[in-house]
């Protein structure tokens, strides 16, 4: 599979260097949509997993509405504990009167090097045609947050 | 020595729209999946009561989404027709 959700093998290493920091007021993360099946911008194919350490440029859906290659910025809700399991939580993210087939997303710590924290995979194309291509984070619990560490 | 047993990425729901923007019953939806949540693991009383908890909040929210978007738009009638533009004040109130 070109796109398979994961922690990227990478930002592990780079958690106990300290290079990412999801406190408030910390690094700022972006999220960037990708495509399968030469949908991305000039024809190409996304090949993201636990493998990526940076964000790039193959793959990614081009600019619509107002999605803009390099994505968008997201908004920390902050690092906390869900019992024993360390959490961190983003909002929702939108883009408006965009036309855009993404197969998956990465989300990269913007302030260091665009380097890669994790790759989302949506399991099929995901489709907006001149309207609102929206990214619903999950409950941020223990059991569901979208980057957990027990 | 630490023992970090699971790193884990959380699965994200994604909604899209064609041709404008999302309908009243998605932002419910999306609101009502913030709001409540039924693990897969519940036992099954628990869980029905919990899906049917999550349909009136649902119901709920869906109405009041209504209710914010008529109202926004009614304001936003008003003024287009004062600004000296009734057309469009009518295209509007349409939706």
């Amino acid at each position: 599979m070109a796109i398979a959700q994961a922690m990227c093998s990478s930002f592990k290493k780079e958690l106990l260097e300290g290079t990412h920091n999801f406190a408030t007021g910390g690094n700022a993360f972006k999220l960037a949509l990708f495509a399968e099946g030469s949908g991305g911008k000039s024809s190409t194919t996304a090949t993201l997993g636990a493998a990526s350490t940076i964000l790039v440029t193959t793959g990614e859906v081009a600019s619509s509405g107002s999605y803009v290659t390099g994505g968008a910025a997201l908004t920390k809700v902050g690092a906390t504990l869900s019992g024993t399991t360390g959490i961190t939580d983003f909002a929702d993210l939108s883009f408006t009167t965009a036309t855009i087939t993404a197969m998956g997303a990465l989300i990269y710590n913007d302030t260091n090097g665009n380097k890669a924290v994790c790759v989302l995979d949506f399991t099929s194309n995901k489709t907006s045609t001149s309207g609102t291509f929206t990214i619903q984070f999950p409950t941020a619990d223990a059991s569901n947050a979208i980057i957990r560490i027990a | 020595m630490f023992d970090l047993s699971v790193a884990e990425v959380g699965a994200v729901n994604v909604v899209t729209s064609d041709n404008g923007g999302l309908s009243n019953d998605q932002i419910a939806e999306m609101a009502t999946n913030k709001i409540v949540y039924v693990s897969d693991s519940a036992p099954p009383p628990i869980k029905e009561q919990a899906h049917v908890f999550s349909d009136k909040v649902h119901n709920i929210l869906r109405y009041y989404v209504d209710l914010a978007r008529r109202e926004e738009r009614a304001t936003i009638v008003q003024t287009i027709k004062e600004a000296g533009h009734p057309d469009l004040a009518n295209i509007i109130r349409r939706l």
